[in-house]
């Protein structure tokens, strides 16, 4: 069933199409909550809200963007609301410097019993929550800039800007810690998977 | 160490799932969750709606027994007048058992449902 189709019969009044819509987008709305809270006790509570959003204002929905655009609107904007709500939000513009600084912390971990993807994902939760958000949105969901412009309101250029420091970081952290052997390592797990 | 190794590396990260979950029945959960809020609300509607249909019906009762006979009327207020917090505690007690048979028993009672 087409989200179109989908849309019309929630419309109508059939539950079933709902809870369909929900399975379908679970994932896209749970990555976006769950990258931008970090809290796992409250993204559940956010995510529901973010559904029923979706339901109270499915019927101004209009066909100008895709349905994953406008759902993953609602779900940035609720977790953003959220996060001010409770003052654990990261708005301030991210400063580089002080993230790496704080990456440098981990150079202790023995890196040869440590799957470096892992690694990896654990340094992205550690990033400022825009670049969290735009890697999430752009690696993640596949959505274009174009998109991810209409969904958080940043501008393309700032979109662009953000992903390319953000591995910067990554790439600095790693220089810094991973040496041939380990990357080698990391080669081979990859494989195996 | 080369670059495009680790910018491979980092790209692969990048799009890998994050670990946060949400339970196997969360789909039936959010459903649940709209149909106590729809009920709620239409239970709302429904008891403004008698209370609304009550008081219409007492101003029409009021309003005939005035042109038919005032004494009987004139009656009812002046009691009204002389036992005004017996009058408040009996129309709060009516509204708050309307309110708690329309209103509350049925979503206590259907979330014992939803839950189970």
């Amino acid at each position: 069933m087409d989200d179109h189709e989908l849309i019309r019969q929630i419309l109508n009044g059939n539950m079933n199409c709902f809870t369909f819509l929900v399975n379908r987008y679970r994932k896209l709305v749970v990555h976006i909550t769950g990258r931008l809270i970090q809290r796992r006790d409250e993204i559940e509570d956010v995510s529901q809200d973010v559904f029923l959003k979706v339901y109270q204002n499915l019927n101004k929905y209009r066909n100008e963007s895709k349905l994953s655009t406008w759902i993953a609107t609602i779900a940035y904007n609720t977790a953003i609301n959220h996060m001010r709500k409770y003052k654990k939000g990261d708005d301030t513009i991210p400063d580089d410097h002080s993230v790496i600084r704080t990456l440098k912390d981990f150079k202790t971990i023995d890196y040869e019993q440590v799957d470096l993807h892992r690694y990896i994902r654990d340094q992205i939760e550690l990033l400022p929550l825009q670049y969290r958000t735009v890697i999430t949105l752009f690696h993640l969901e596949e959505f274009s800039y174009q998109e991810i412009e209409q969904i958080t309101g940043m501008p393309e250029g700032t979109v662009k800007s953000y992903l390319f420091r953000a591995k910067a970081i990554l790439k600095e952290k790693l220089k810094f810690v991973v040496d041939d052997n380990s990357l080698k390592k990391v080669k081979e797990i990859s494989n195996e998977k | 160490m080369k670059n495009k190794e680790l910018d491979q590396l980092i790209e692969q990260s990048f799009g890998y799932e994050p670990d946060f979950q949400l339970p196997d029945n969360f789909a039936q959960q959010v459903t649940a969750e709209l149909k106590r809020r729809s009920q709620w609300k239409n239970n709302l509607i429904e008891y403004l709606f008698l209370i609304g249909f009550s008081s219409f019906l007492l101003t029409i009762v009021a309003g005939t027994y005035y042109l038919v006979n005032k004494e009987i009327l004139i009656q009812i207020l002046n009691f009204a007048s002389q036992n005004i917090p017996s009058v408040i505690f009996v129309l709060v007690l009516l509204n708050f058992i309307l309110f708690a048979d329309r209103v509350l028993l049925p979503i206590l009672f259907n979330s014992q449902n939803f839950n189970n």
